[in-house]
């Protein structure tokens, strides 16, 4: 009885230890998919900060962009929100006003700041205070088939829109399954498709505090569209077509000329290799533009080790080498100085078609309840591209809706 | 009643048995019912009378404001109708086509398992994976179904199909009844299967025609089991999510919404789950009066009706 | 009619709902059996050029099909288990019994199916954080038996009642216990009933994405078909030769289970045996 007795105690007591040897401070850092890379590239960061700081396990959860902000939602809800995420930084906002955002102006040096390059700075920068890191960059431009062109007998891509008009009614007549410019209408990112030509002609999303969407460069942009479509210049009914759509589109070979971030070019490699593609700026209008979007890491106040997670964050998740490593491999813009001076950067020619549009970059403006307003852009776009409505109605329909959310 | 035993002590103590029984088997039901969802209809109901945060956080009481706002909401109306039609739509075309299928499939005939293996396919993938083959499969310009139905000689232009609410929701309700048949018709199957054949078999001889049969012995013995795939299937295509949201998100312009993919954008994208708390209760609201409706109306004539 | 004639119409009968049955499986096996250049191939046609079966080998590994197939497993027959444990007794309970809140439970437990699992979500992750079950897979176990009792008792409840009482009391006249009628008698006969509802519960499971997105957290517990969405879901481009290897693959087990539970569903052969 008593050997049984005392080799449960030894056994308890074994465990113990064991235990309590295991207990590390644990870091969760949650982050979204980009690609098959994600995982990999964030799990050799957490090898990397282990090693240095064995007393610390950095934990990688890798969660799908769509599930991201549900993700967050209920963890915070739940009481248990990460110590690191991965956010859209349109979403920062929301995470500031309810006090969930941790500010980070206290953790950062004057030598960490000057890792950034400043605008990517701006959109993480709330009421002057900074609540996120840049992570991931992208600018939009405009992707055209050279093989169309060269069919088409066009020479340079399009530098505003008028020319693109021509060039699409030309590409168009090449057959009956080609198109000229590719249409998003479905999904995540149609207002982005639509704000493209809201910038260039002159428009803005925010005018004095209130909602631009209805302004005449707003109809103007979105009249432009409506025309294509009407004359036959996009793929048919683009409201069946989200972004992928398009793409997949544009890898056919079917589509002359298309919208979007740099990381088709990563795609066009594994599944159109064959594909003779070129990288020019998005056509102007009134101006030039284009659509920039970061993705941030945010902390949270209620975390408990904020301070090993800033040091994450500074010794590995920002050092110059998994910095290159990221953005190499995800494809996106150099966010940081030593990345935009890498070699492998300044010596990829088509990046400089994304790189010469920043200084035009517009971002999403930094307002509570973006997810409403970009939704009710999206219907009002939506009852045009499906001829149930006319661009003025729907955007003046969809101004007043985004007044009111502003006003909540 | 049991007989009474010649010990009376044992007598009572059974009787008293006989009371608490009942009692004592549905209570780990109960238990477990409770205990997961109790505790998540109580916090909804909390937050659905307060004002809250986008990440859950309760502010100050609100009594039935949230409410009041979203019956003003225009959406609410225009969701609400759609997804009666909806889910009339696809449990009334599910039931009328999965008793005819589970007759057949009772009855015995050459390759009865294979088919009844085929009819039951649908169910043996995810709604949201049936959604996404089936978006796959009617992409207007590399799907399989408008390339196959061009090869047939059947269409000339290519069919955007999801383009536009007109095609999209037909298209959606009869996926929506395709997902659903397996279900249906195995409930029914089960049903059938309790049937003993004896009684056909005197029908059959006292000279009853298959009509007569359906009516005053099949359906009317089945009727049970009508009622469980009826208000089951009501309330599941009523809340159902995946089949919609994968095809259409709702849209274009929020035409393809029903109540639950508007619920959806409320709580997660929107962050308003005040509202969204409400609206669920709406919904619980509105099923609760269809079962008692129901229940009153059609299960009357069960021995145990409700 | 004979039933070869039989046979035949029955099948013509059903011929158009099995094509359109099997149309979106003759679409995942072409994607999933041809090597990705050709998915994009325009028009699209239904035969590749090339066949490739090793899409199957690739995504087992980039899914963790493996892992994930076993957790699937665990849970959905866990909560098939545990639900039947639960609902055979108070389906038992409200088919034999009279016993005052009857109504009141069968309401009850009708009333926990009716909330959409959305906004549910929210109360049960919280309160699966206050019971520290946040990414275990018990967690899983315990909601699916939950949300599935409310279908499990009515169904068996349902069934039950049609199962003669003259039988157990025959049992019971014979000198067997009630746990030997209940074993030996009852449950045999009720077998199709039994069938329904582990199909119903079983498929429920394995399919289920919402609540596993809510409590999993670890790549290890990840079930089947949160893997396979995390193949789709707002991704910038999707590998579809895994995603319709993946579903196919995924889909077998059901219909392995369908198929051997089908079995049960077999009109009056049971209670004439007995007779």
């Amino acid at each position: 009885m008593c050997k049984v007795l005392g080799l449960l105690v030894g056994a308890a007591a074994l465990a113990f230890t064991i235990a309590s040897a295991q207990a590390k401070d644990e870091i969760r850092v949650v982050v979204g998919f980009y690609s098959a890379a994600t995982q990999a590239i964030f799990e050799g960061m957490a090898k990397d900060f282990n090693a240095a700081h064995p007393d610390v396990d950095v934990k990688i959860e890798v969660v799908q962009w769509d599930n991201l902000q549900q993700r967050l939602t209920t963890d915070i809800a739940g009481g248990n929100p990460p110590d690191i995420a991965l956010i859209g930084t349109r979403w920062l906002v929301d995470f500031v006003h309810n006090d969930i955002a941790e500010p980070l102006d206290g953790y950062i040096t004057p030598e960490f700041k000057s890792r950034f390059i400043e605008s990517f700075m701006a959109p993480s920068t709330i009421n002057g205070k900074i609540y996120a890191l840049p992570v991931a960059a992208s600018a939009r431009a405009m992707y055209y088939n050279k093989d169309l062109f060269a069919k088409a007998g066009i020479q340079n891509p399009p530098e505003n829109w008028d020319q693109l008009v021509d060039d699409a009614k030309k590409i168009k007549a090449l057959g009956a399954d080609i198109y000229g410019f590719a249409l998003q209408g479905k999904e995540i990112e149609t207002d982005a498709y639509w704000y493209y030509s809201l910038w260039t002609h002159g428009g803005d999303l925010i005018e004095d505090g209130k909602s631009g969407v209805g302004s005449p460069g707003a109809i103007a942009g979105l009249q432009l569209y409506r025309d294509l479509i009407d004359q036959g210049l996009t793929e048919p009914e683009p409201t069946g077509y989200n972004r992928q759509d398009i793409e997949r589109l544009f890898k056919q070979g079917r589509v002359g000329m298309i919208l979007t971030g740099p990381w088709l070019r990563g795609q066009m490699k594994a599944d159109a290799p064959a594909l003779n593609y070129g990288i020019a700026q998005i056509p102007a209008g009134t101006r030039k533009a284009t659509y920039g979007v970061t993705d941030s890491l945010m902390l949270f106040k209620s975390g408990k080790h904020n301070k090993l997670a800033w040091q994450f964050l500074d010794e590995t998740a920002f050092s110059p080498k998994w910095r290159i490593e990221f953005t190499t491999k995800e494809g996106f813009l150099p966010v940081t100085k030593v990345e935009a001076d890498a070699p492998v950067f300044t010596g990829d020619p088509q990046l400089k078609a994304f790189t010469d549009m920043l200084p035009y970059a517009h971002f999403a403006p930094p307002i509570p309840n973006w997810e409403q307003a970009a939704d009710a852009t999206i219907r009002a776009l939506q009852q045009v591209y499906t001829k149930q409505v006319k661009p003025d109605a729907a955007l003046k329909d969809a101004a007043t809706s985004i007044d009111a959310i502003l006003k909540q | 009643m049991g007989s009474s035993r010649v010990d009376p002590i044992r007598g009572r103590r059974r009787e008293a048995g006989q009371l608490v029984a009942p009692y004592i088997l549905i209570l780990p039901s109960l238990l477990l019912a409770f205990w997961i969802i109790g505790y998540p209809i109580w916090d909804l109901t909390d937050m659905s009378l307060h004002s809250v945060t986008r990440f859950g956080q309760l502010k100050e009481f609100s009594g039935l404001a949230n409410f009041s706002h979203l019956i003003a909401e225009p959406l609410f109306l225009e969701c609400l109708i759609r997804t009666l039609v909806w889910t009339f739509a696809v449990v009334g075309g599910t039931v009328l086509l999965s008793i005819p299928i589970a007759l057949i499939l009772a009855d015995d005939f050459v390759g009865r398992r294979v088919l009844r293996v085929i009819i039951m396919l649908p169910w043996a993938v995810s709604l949201t994976m049936s959604g996404i083959v089936w978006r796959w499969a009617l992409n207007g310009q590399s799907g399989m179904l408008n390339a196959t139905l061009y090869d047939f000689g059947l269409m000339k232009q290519p069919i955007t199909w999801l383009a536009t609410a007109d095609t999209a929701f037909p298209i959606e309700i009869a996926i929506g009844i395709l997902v659903s048949i397996p279900f249906s018709v195995t409930v029914f199957l089960g049903g059938l299967s309790s049937l003993p054949r004896e009684i056909f078999e005197a029908a059959r001889i006292d000279g009853a025609s298959g009509w007569q049969r359906w009516r005053f012995l099949t359906f009317p013995l089945i009727r049970p089991f009508i009622n469980i795939v009826l208000v089951l299937n009501f309330i599941y295509v009523f809340n159902s999510f995946p089949l919609i949201w994968v095809m259409t998100q709702g849209d274009p312009a929020n035409s393809t919404d029903i109540l639950v993919t508007w619920l959806y954008k409320l709580a997660f994208r929107y962050g308003k789950l005040d509202i969204a708390s409400a609206l669920s209760i709406v919904m619980f609201l509105i099923l609760l009066a269809f079962t008692v409706v129901y229940a009153v109306l059609a299960m009357r004539n069960e021995r145990e009706a409700g | 009619m004979s039933r070869a004639g039989r046979s035949v119409v029955y099948w013509l009968i059903l011929s158009p709902l099995v094509l359109i049955i099997l149309f979106p499986f003759a679409v995942m096996i072409s994607t999933a059996i041809r090597p990705r250049a050709e998915i994009l191939v325009f028009p699209p046609v239904w035969l590749p050029k090339e066949i490739r079966l090793q899409n199957f080998v690739d995504m087992w590994q980039a899914v963790g099909f493996g892992q994930a197939l076993v957790n699937s497993v665990i849970v959905s027959a866990g909560a098939t288990a545990l639900c039947l444990i639960v609902a055979i007794p108070a389906a038992y309970a409200t088919s034999r019994m009279v016993f005052r809140g009857r109504r009141l439970f069968r309401q009850f437990l009708l009333v926990t199916q009716m909330l959409s699992p959305i906004v549910l979500v929210l109360g049960i992750f919280r309160l699966m954080v206050k019971m520290g079950l946040v990414d275990q897979l018990y967690a899983l176990v315990l909601c699916y038996a939950a949300f599935n009792l409310a279908f499990a008792v009515w169904m068996l409840q349902a069934y039950f009642r049609t199962i003669p009482k003259e039988l157990e009391e025959a049992a019971m006249l014979d000198g067997a216990s009630t746990f030997q009628r209940l074993w030996m008698v009852f449950l045999p006969l009720a077998a199709p009933a039994l069938g329904v509802t582990a199909t119903f519960v079983f498929i429920y499971c394995w399919n289920e994405f919402v609540l596993a997105l809510t409590l999993l957290r670890s790549n290890e517990n990840f079930t089947l078909t949160f893997q396979i969405f995390s193949l789709v879901g707002g991704r910038y481009s999707i590998e579809w030769d895994n995603v319709m290897a993946a579903t196919l693959l995924a889909s077998v087990p059901v219909a392995i289970v369908f198929a051997k539970l089908q079995r049960y569903l077999v009109s009056g052969l049971a209670l004439g045996a007995i007779k």
